[in-house]
C-alpha cells in the first residue's frame, strides 16, 4: 500500500517536559488511522507539527516522498494536509458557500471574487459528500452537525489527501454521528486518508483500519482493530485497569427529596413527573434536543417552566433563579464546562471556593484566606485533582481535572440535590472512572443525584433508576430490576431514537 | 421575502426615517422641499465619507477614533499649504490631504499590528498625537472665508444642476456628492467583490480562523487603516469647503457621533457584521435630527438627547433579538 505520510522519530519538548518522544506514525492511501490517547498524551502536539504550527526538536516527516525536518503551514497545505479543528474555524457571518470556498480561493491567490465561482466550488464539494445545504444561508443559522460538514467540504476543496479530524463527534447527536461516520467511510472509499482523533472508543472501533495509541508522549503501539477490545484499549491508554464502579443503591428512605408534578415548558418538555429519593442516582437519558438539558435548567431556575409543581422536602417551591435553586439545596454541573462552568483564567482555588465565599468571609465581606486554602486543599485531595498547586490557572488543567474541580465546587456547598449534565464530555477514561466514584460516593451520603447523559455505559454504571426522554416527553421509566435485564442497552437505544430517523429526514432539506 | 426584509435592520431604519419625515413635514411643509433636501445632502456628505471608513473598521472587529483628527489635519494642512505655495488647485488639496491620511492611517496600522494593541487604545493615543502634531507643525490659527483659496470657495458653491425656488433663491445638487458616490462605490466593490473584502469580514468573525485560512492579517489591517485615513483626508477638504472657514480645533470630538450612526445602521462592535446601506441610513437619521429639530420648534440641545435615544433603542432591539435566539439555543447569559 502506498504511504503518504511517514513521521519518523519525532521529538518535541516544552521546557524540559517531553510532549512527544521518539514518535513514529504513518498513514497509507485510503486508510482511516485512529489516534487515541488521554488528554495531554501528545496527540495535539503531533497534529501541530504536521500542520506546520510548530517545529519538532528532532525527527523528520516524509510527505508524498518529500522529506521535511519541519514544515510551514503553506507546505503542509500543498502536501494535501487538512485539519478540522474542534472549534471548526469557520466564519459565522459569512454564507455557507463562502465558508466552503474561501480557503481554496486564497490558495489560488484570487483577488476578485465571483459569486458564481464560489457557488460552483461549494456545490461541487457538497455533492462529493452527498448532502445539500442552502448555499446563501449564513453559517450561524446552521446546526453544529451541518457546520461540521461545511468544514469538511472546505478541507476537501483544497485537494486534501489526508484529513485530520480532532474529536469531531463531541457535540453531535447519535444520528448525526452515524451520518458523519458514513461520510468518513465514503471518503475513504474514494482514496482519501483520514486521521481520526477521538475519545469515543466505540466510534474508533467502528471506522478504524489501524489504531495508534499514545501515552505520555510515547507510542504504545500500532494495532489492528481486531487485536483490541474496549478493555485492552483502555488499558493501553491509561496504563492501568479501569473498571467502572457499579453503583448499588443501599439507603432506604421513602420520603422523596424532590418531587416534580406535570412540569411543562412549551416547546421544551411536556408533562414531566418524577420523584427523587435520598441516595438515588436518577438517570435521564435522551438525545440532544430531547428536552433533558432544558429540564435540568428549569430545576436550576434558568428556564422557568410554564406549568407544574416542584416540591422539595414536601414543600412546594418556586425556583426562578439559580440563587433560589441554591437556597433550596440544588446544585448543577452544567453541560458545557468551558463556557458555563469555569472561570478559565482564575486559579483552582478561586474556581473551587467561589460557591462558598459567603460562608468563609467575615461580617465585613473579607474572605478568610486560610479557611479558603484549607477547603481547597481538602477538595484537591478528596477528588484526586492532579495539579501543581492551588494557584494554577484552571484552564491549564486537563478536562478531567477541570471537571473534578467543578464537582468539588458544588461538593463543598453540600447540596441536597445535585444535577450533573453530561459530566464526562471531553474527559478521558481514567478520570471518568474517578468522577463516577465521586458521584456514587455522594449518593451513598444520601444526596439525591440526577445524572443527565447520552452515554449508555455511563448510565448503566451509575443509575439505579432511569427515565428515557424523547421529543420533550418521558417515554419510559426503568426501575433497578429493569436495568439488570440482559438486552437493556438495545432497549434504551430504541426508546431514545424512536421516530428519530423519519424526523431526521424531514429536517435534512 | 417579507420575512427576510423584516429581519433586516435597514428595513426598520427606512420606516423610521419615512415616518419621522412625514411628521416633520406635517408640522412644517417647508421641510419637504427639494431645497431642503439638497441642503441636507450637502451637509451630510462629510459624515458619509467618515462613516464608510468607520464601517470597514467595525466590520474588521476594530474601532478607530482617530479619523476626525486625521480629517482636520488633512483639511487644515492642505489649505495652509495652498495659501503658502499659491497653488490654487482643488486636485492639489485632495492629493495632499489624502496623502496625509495615508501616512497617519498607516501609522495606526503599524502600531496596532506590531504591538498587538486593542484598536481603541491605539487610536485614542494616535488621535492625540496627530492632533498635537498638527498644532505644532501647522499652527492653530483659523483661516476665514476671505483668505480661503478660490478653488475651495468654488468647490463649496459648485452644483451639478440648479433650480430656482419660488422664493427666488437658487438651489441645486452640491458637487460634494461626487466624492461620496465614488467612495460608496469603491467601498462596496472592495467589501463585496474582492478577496480583501472577504478577508475584512473574516477577520471580524474570528481572527484566529482567518489566520488559519491563510489570510494575511497584516495586509488586511494595513489596508483598513490607510483606507480610513484616505477617506478622512478627503473628508477634510470637503469639510473645509463646506464651512468655508477652518478652525483647527473643530471636528475633533465628533467621532463618537459618526460611530453611533454606523452602529445604529446595524454594524456590530463585535465585528463581522455591517452594511453600507445601514451606515448611510444611520448618517441620514443623525443628519435628520441635526437639521429638523428646528422645524419642530425644539432647540438644538435636544439633538444629543435624540441621537443617544435612537442609539440605545436600536442596540437594545438587536440585543433582545440575540437573546431570544440564544434562548432557543439554551444559552442563558442573563
Amino acid at each position: 500500500m502506498h504511504e503518504i505520510l511517514n513521521a519518523i522519530n519525532l521529538y518535541k519538548s516544552y521546557g524540559g517536559v517531553h510532549a512527544l518522544k521518539d514518535f513514529n506514525f504513518s498513514v497509507n492511501e485510503s486508510e482511516i488511522h485512529c489516534l487515541v490517547g488521554e488528554n495531554g498524551s501528545g496527540k495535539s502536539t503531533f497534529v501541530k507539527i504536521v500542520v506546520g504550527a510548530i517545529s519538532p526538536d528532532e525527527g523528520e516527516i516524509i510527505l508524498n516522498n518529500h522529506k521535511y525536518t519541519s514544515l510551514t503551514p503553506i507546505q503542509a497545505i500543498h502536501e494535501g494536509i487538512q485539519v478540522i479543528y474542534q472549534d471548526l474555524s469557520l466564519f459565522a457571518h459569512l454564507s455557507v458557500a463562502e465558508n466552503i470556498a474561501i480557503n481554496s480561493l486564497i490558495a489560488k491567490g484570487k483577488n476578485l471574487i465571483n459569486k458564481h465561482e464560489i457557488n460552483q466550488i461549494a456545490e461541487a464539494q457538497l455533492k462529493r459528500i452527498g448532502i445539500s445545504l442552502d448555499l446563501s444561508m449564513p453559517l450561524e443559522e446552521l446546526s453544529t452537525a451541518n457546520r461540521q460538514l461545511v468544514a469538511i467540504c472546505r478541507a476537501l476543496s483544497l485537494d486534501a489527501k489526508i484529513l485530520f479530524m480532532d474529536e469531531p463527534t463531541t457535540a453531535l447527536t447519535k444520528v448525526e454521528v452515524d451520518r458523519l461516520l458514513s461520510i468518513i467511510l465514503e471518503l475513504k472509499q474514494r482514496g482519501l486518508s483520514i486521521v481520526f482523533i477521538s475519545h469515543k472508543l466505540n466510534e474508533v472501533f467502528e471506522v478504524a483500519d489501524r489504531i495508534t495509541i499514545l501515552r505520555d508522549g510515547k507510542k504504545v503501539g500500532d494495532y489492528k482493530p481486531y487485536e483490541l477490545d474496549y478493555k485492552k484499549l483502555t488499558y493501553y491508554m491509561t496504563g492501568r485497569e479501569v473498571e467502572y464502579p457499579r453503583y448499588k443503591h443501599e439507603t432506604s428512605n421513602n420520603k422523596p427529596l424532590l418531587e416534580i408534578k406535570s412540569l411543562t415548558k412549551k416547546g421544551n418538555y411536556e408533562n414531566i413527573s418524577l420523584k427523587l429519593y435520598p441516595g438515588d442516582i436518577l438517570g435521564i437519558i435522551g438525545l440532544l434536543g430531547s428536552g433533558r438539558t432544558e429540564l435540568a435548567l428549569s430545576l436550576f431556575g434558568l428556564n422557568p417552566p410554564d406549568k407544574g409543581e416542584i416540591i422539595i422536602d414536601g414543600k412546594p417551591v418556586n425556583i426562578s433563579s439559580p440563587l433560589d435553586a441554591r437556597k433550596v439545596g440544588i446544585g448543577l454541573l452544567p453541560e458545557d464546562r468551558q463556557t458555563k462552568g469555569l472561570f478559565p483564567k482564575k486559579s483552582i482555588l478561586e474556581n473551587i471556593t467561589v460557591s462558598v465565599l459567603n460562608r468563609i468571609s467575615s461580617n465585613f465581606g473579607v474572605v478568610n484566606r486560610n479557611l479558603q486554602i484549607e477547603l481547597c486543599n481538602d477538595a484537591i485531595k478528596s477528588m484526586h485533582i492532579v495539579a501543581p498547586n492551588f494557584d494554577t490557572p484552571i484552564q491549564s488543567l486537563s478536562g478531567g481535572n477541570q471537571q473534578k474541580s467543578l464537582v468539588a465546587r458544588w461538593a463543598i456547598t453540600s447540596p441536597k440535590i445535585f444535577i450533573l449534565d453530561s459530566p464526562t464530555v471531553g474527559v478521558d477514561v481514567g478520570s471518568k472512572a474517578e468522577i463516577y466514584d465521586i458521584i456514587q460516593n455522594f449518593a451513598s451520603k444520601n444526596v439525591g443525584i440526577i445524572l443527565i447523559t447520552d452515554e449508555l455505559p455511563e448510565l448503566l454504571a451509575n443509575c439505579n433508576k432511569v427515565f428515557v426522554m424523547h421529543n420533550g416527553q418521558i417515554v419510559a421509566e426503568l426501575s433497578e430490576d429493569d436495568l439488570k435485564e440482559e438486552n437493556i442497552s438495545i432497549k434504551i437505544q430504541d426508546l431514545m431514537s424512536a421516530n428519530e430517523k423519519s424526523l431526521h429526514q424531514n429536517t435534512k432539506d | 421575502m417579507l420575512k427576510r426584509l423584516l429581519s433586516r435592520n435597514e428595513t426598520y431604519l427606512i420606516v423610521i426615517i419615512l415616518i419621522y419625515s412625514i411628521i416633520v413635514g406635517i408640522k412644517n411643509p417647508a421641510f419637504l422641499s427639494y431645497e431642503n433636501f439638497f441642503d441636507m445632502l450637502r451637509a451630510s456628505s462629510g459624515k458619509l465619507l467618515l462613516a464608510l471608513g468607520v464601517l470597514i473598521v467595525l466590520i474588521s472587529g476594530g474601532i478607530d477614533v482617530s479619523f476626525t483628527a486625521i480629517a482636520i489635519f488633512g483639511g487644515y494642512a492642505s489649505t495652509k499649504l495652498m495659501l503658502l505655495t499659491k497653488i490654487d488647485n482643488l486636485a492639489f488639496a485632495f492629493i495632499i490631504s489624502a496623502s496625509i491620511g495615508i501616512i497617519l492611517g498607516s501609522i495606526n496600522a503599524l502600531i496596532i499590528h506590531y504591538f498587538r494593541l486593542p484598536t481603541l487604545i491605539a487610536t485614542l493615543g494616535t488621535s492625540s498625537v496627530f492632533f498635537g502634531l498638527m498644532t505644532i507643525l501647522v499652527g492653530t490659527k483659523s483661516i476665514n472665508a476671505g483668505q480661503m483659496p478660490s478653488s475651495i470657495t468654488n468647490f463649496s458653491g459648485a452644483r451639478l444642476f440648479e433650480r430656482i425656488a419660488p422664493s427666488g433663491n437658487t438651489y441645486g445638487l452640491s458637487a460634494f456628492i461626487i466624492p461620496v458616490i465614488l467612495a460608496i462605490f469603491i467601498t462596496w466593490f472592495i467589501l463585496y467583490r474582492t478577496m480583501l473584502g472577504r478577508g475584512i469580514f473574516a477577520m471580524g468573525n474570528s481572527e484566529e480562523s482567518a489566520k488559519r485560512s491563510g489570510f494575511n492579517l497584516f495586509l488586511i489591517r494595513f489596508f483598513i487603516y490607510t483606507y480610513v485615513g484616505i477617506l478622512a483626508g478627503i473628508m477634510g477638504v470637503v469639510y473645509v469647503a463646506e464651512v468655508r472657514w477652518v478652525n483647527p480645533i473643530s471636528l475633533v470630538g465628533s467621532e463618537l457621533s459618526i460611530i453611533a450612526a454606523v452602529v445604529i445602521g446595524g454594524a456590530k462592535l463585535t465585528g463581522g457584521e455591517g452594511t453600507i446601506l445601514g451606515a448611510v441610513l444611520g448618517i441620514i437619521i443623525i443628519q435628520l435630527l441635526n437639521s429638523t429639530l428646528v422645524f419642530l420648534g425644539l432647540s438644538s440641545s435636544w439633538n444629543d438627547f435624540f441621537v443617544g435615544l435612537i442609539l440605545l433603542i436600536s442596540v437594545s432591539i438587536t440585543s433582545y433579538q440575540y437573546r431570544l435566539k440564544s434562548r432557543r439555543n439554551l444559552t442563558f447569559s442573563d
